[in-house]
């Protein structure tokens, strides 16, 4: 009953708006060559399941190992960076880089440097979604509880004990909003790399639109976007087990 | 009923939006300006009364699309994929062939001594934008067992450069000149010799466009036609146009293009520019039903108009 | 009871400074010069408006903070599990629980686990909060949270423990029992506490000495010892003496 309830306010604009969609493309006020129905779309899931579930399974891969390596190199150069503020003013340019370059520009790039293949649709992964767990992690340990460094201080804790026992704890809140960003860039670098090299959902999206199958484009598209979601609710779990902790209300 | 009036209401929407400033005929590119396009930048549209707005366009600009969906009145699309939009209801109907023959080739590393274009397809990778017809042929006639296919890198010819064993999908009046500059020698295998030879570069509109304005189109045909001539016979003044507009080719090369796409636009002798006939699109549209790429045959009659 | 381990640090200012930029660039002094004794095992309150240099007072003598002219010297002075700090928000880690909070300093001293564990048991007792060890922060009420934070700073056995207007965020009964508490926890161990605080009746009822600072500089307008007895329970509370000390207090304050 709980599920229900849930579930429940966001269904109803979702059948509704299929519904109308649906209505809309069947009596030809919109063109089936520019928006499919959605019965078209499911159709095209359906007709292609195989093929779209092994890209799928493919873009998957990337998108997670892309992530997963942003995540520690991420929250590892976050760290790095925290420890001076020299050493911040030095670097976290370079890493605001890595969020205002247009992917789709480096992507042919990528394929020239790693050639044809997961390992460049990996690295677009990660280069689109490194930078908010860099500053979100970045930001979080900066900003600990001045009370709680003193503390610290009172007590003598070394700078690495404070920054373990104390800022990097203090900062997960924030890392996590960071991952939670950084799943789905991770998912959208992954496509955009795949445009260019080849595999999995992107190479459907490609092939698919050349072909003039826009049922099929869409399919993968909302494959995609389902894949992003799926990831997001991911992060979000952990984060919601690690934190549980925090928030527990008063027994 | 309702439809209909739906459907009318759109373009008068879209007319009332446009009010005030003269109805601009909007033309759109597939490609950036280079010489493909060259008679349509030195078409004389004022002398037709014509106010035409050409919209460069780049990789993956959907113009077949952009005609049904009425953001542009003309626009540049292949034969192949105008025959696809027909049977999908996207009635895009062609006007002025511009290249009379496909330019569209493989080409590979000549130190390779591949002797026909099924040769490509034994070994090494081969960069081909698969969705097209004649990848789909390829893949039929020679399989893709033995190479590795990767995406079209779009006219960037630096991995083709850098590995011997790799082949890529190519306009033959463009990145082989690029290969040849860089000091790589090429051998070019040419689609059309397979049989797959789509007219391309083929100015289109749609038939609601054709049907309400004919005689628009048809002085747009005739000031491309004048445009064409005056491009072939002289190049060089629209081509420092085109330069300007889309730097990343070198004046030199826009010369030499202009100069290697003469006999595909000139064709067979005696044949007028842009012109089509219903035999070759009865071939194509042919092929196009036996590769998978259209449920039934469409009349060839329908595809293109002569004017 | 071992008076000695138990004892207090005697502090002595001399000629103190703590120079701030002001919001102008211009710097002032938020402390010009301050001249004060502390014996060991006083309980001293320290009031004044806000901007005194109060908070800036408690933090240099916590040496948190550096005076930028004269000194403050301590007898015995050394290591480091000597001085405690209480905040005025409980401050604790909100990831763990209420025994590891307890515990945490004894743990960035390097204390083995099984003797900060036991250490902290102890000081939690001493708070009454033993039926809480495995809850968390979020879980606990303001008031519990404060005496987490007590347990913290007594855990190390401190010689002087400073408060920071602990209890100003509490509701007022709840104040009041952990005034009596404190002042409990003082009388067993006999360490030197400082307690600021912007009430003065809170200043009266906890404290044997209370001094009073001027608004701007850090000037002492009043140096008192109460006349109350040893013995603080909230029966005080209604006691007229103890009206008659807020009186001075606050007119020292006011004027």
């Amino acid at each position: 009953m709980k599920t229900l309830r849930a579930i429940l306010p966001p269904l109803i604009p979702f059948v509704a708006i299929t519904a109308t969609m649906e209505f809309l493309v069947r009596e030809g006020f919109i063109r089936s060559y520019l928006l499919p129905a959605p019965s078209a779309v499911f159709l095209a899931i359906w007709n292609n399941g195989s093929e779209l579930a092994q890209a799928m399974l493919k873009t998957s891969a990337a998108a997670l190992i892309g992530f997963a390596l942003s995540t520690l190199t991420g929250i590892a150069a976050a760290v790095l960076l925290s420890s001076s503020r020299w050493v911040q003013k030095a670097f976290y340019p370079y890493a605001v880089f890595f969020q205002t370059v247009p992917v789709i520009a480096i992507a042919p790039l990528l394929v020239i440097w790693f050639g044809y293949g997961m390992q460049t649709v990996i690295a677009s992964a990660f280069v689109v979604s490194i930078f908010p767990v860099i500053a979100n992690t970045l930001s979080g340990i900066l900003s600990t509880d001045p009370a709680l460094r003193d503390l610290f201080r009172l007590y003598g804790a070394t700078p690495s004990m404070t920054l373990f026992k104390l800022r990097f704890p203090a900062a997960l809140p924030q890392i996590f909003t960071g991952l939670r960003v950084a799943a789905g860039l991770a998912v959208i670098g992954a496509i955009v790399g795949e445009f260019i090299g080849g595999g999995g959902l992107g190479s459907v999206v490609d092939i698919a639109r050349t072909q003039q199958r826009v049922d099929k484009v869409f399919a993968a598209v909302l494959l995609a976007s389902l894949l992003g979601l799926a990831l997001f609710g991911l992060i979000n779990l952990i984060s919601r087990i690690t934190l549980h902790s925090w928030h527990a209300s008063e027994q | 009923m309702l439809r209909r009036a739906f459907l009318k209401t759109t373009p008068l929407l879209g007319f009332l939006a446009s009010c005030g400033k003269s109805a601009k005929i909007r033309l759109a590119l597939d490609w950036k300006p280079e010489p493909e396009f060259g008679g349509f930048y030195a078409a004389p549209f004022d002398k037709h009364s014509l106010e035409v707005e050409i919209l460069p366009g780049g990789a993956g600009t959907p113009t077949v699309q952009m005609i049904g969906a009425g953001s542009a009145e003309f626009g540049i699309v292949a034969g192949d994929e105008l025959v696809v939009a027909r049977s999908k209801g996207n009635n895009v109907v062609a006007l002025f062939a511009v290249y009379q023959d496909s330019p569209l080739g493989i080409m590979a590393h000549a130190s390779r001594n591949l002797s026909s274009i099924g040769d490509v397809f034994k070994g090494g990778a081969v960069a081909l934008q698969q969705g097209l017809p004649f990848a789909a042929l390829l893949e039929r006639k020679y399989g893709f067992g033995r190479v590795r296919v990767v995406p079209s890198p779009n006219g960037d010819i630096t991995a083709f450069l850098n590995d011997e064993m790799f082949a890529q999908q190519c306009y033959i009046t463009s990145e082989p000149l690029a290969a040849r500059k860089k000091g790589v020698a090429v051998k070019t295998f040419p689609v059309s010799d397979t049989g797959f030879d789509p007219y391309s570069t083929v100015l289109a509109t749609s038939d609601d466009t054709l049907r309400k304005n004919p005689a628009m189109v048809k002085s747009m045909v005739a000031a491309v036609r004048e445009g064409w001539r005056a491009y072939l016979d002289d190049p060089k003044p629209v081509n420092e146009k085109m330069h300007q507009m889309n730097p990343s080719m070198d004046a030199d090369t826009f010369a030499e293009v202009a100069e290697v796409q003469k006999p595909f636009i000139e064709g067979a002798p005696n044949t007028e520019l842009g012109a089509m006939t219903k035999p070759r699109w009865d071939t194509l549209i042919g092929q196009l039903k036996d590769l998978g790429y259209i449920p039934a045959a469409i009349p060839a009659e329908e595809c293109f108009r002569l004017l | 009871m071992n008076a000695a381990a138990h004892a207090g640090v005697a502090l002595r200012l001399e000629g103190v400074r703590r120079v701030f930029d002001g919001t102008l660039g211009k710097p002032f002094a938020v402390i010009a010069g301050m001249d004060l004794r502390i014996e060991a095992g006083e309980f001293l309150a320290v009031l004044g408006p806000s901007g005194c240099g109060k908070s800036t007072l408690l933090r240099m003598i916590a040496r948190l903070d550096e005076p930028d002219g004269g000194r403050i010297v301590r007898d015995p002075d050394g290591d480091r599990a000597q001085t405690a700090f209480v905040f005025q928000d409980a401050h604790l880690l909100p990831w763990r629980n209420v025994l590891d909070n307890a515990a945490l300093p004894l743990e960035l001293l390097g204390v083995a686990h099984a003797q900060r564990r036991d250490a902290a048991l102890a000081a939690l007792g001493q708070v009454n909060l033993i039926e809480a060890v495995d809850r968390y922060p979020a879980q606990l009420s303001g008031g519990m949270r404060m005496r987490v934070s007590l347990a913290r700073a007594l855990v190390t056995e401190p010689r002087l423990l400073l408060l920071d207007e602990p209890f100003a965020a509490l509701d007022e009964i709840t104040r009041f029992h952990l005034d009596v508490q404190l002042r409990e926890l003082w009388r067993a161990r006999g360490m030197t506490v400082i307690f600021v605080t912007h009430s003065i009746s809170e200043a009266a009822f906890l404290a044997n000495r209370a001094v009073v600072m001027s608004r701007r500089g850090g000037a002492i307008k009043l140096d008192r010892t109460i006349a109350l007895p040893n013995e603080r329970t909230n029966e005080l509370r209604a006691d007229p003496r103890l009206g008659q000390e807020m009186k001075l207090l606050l007119d020292a304050i006011e004027e």
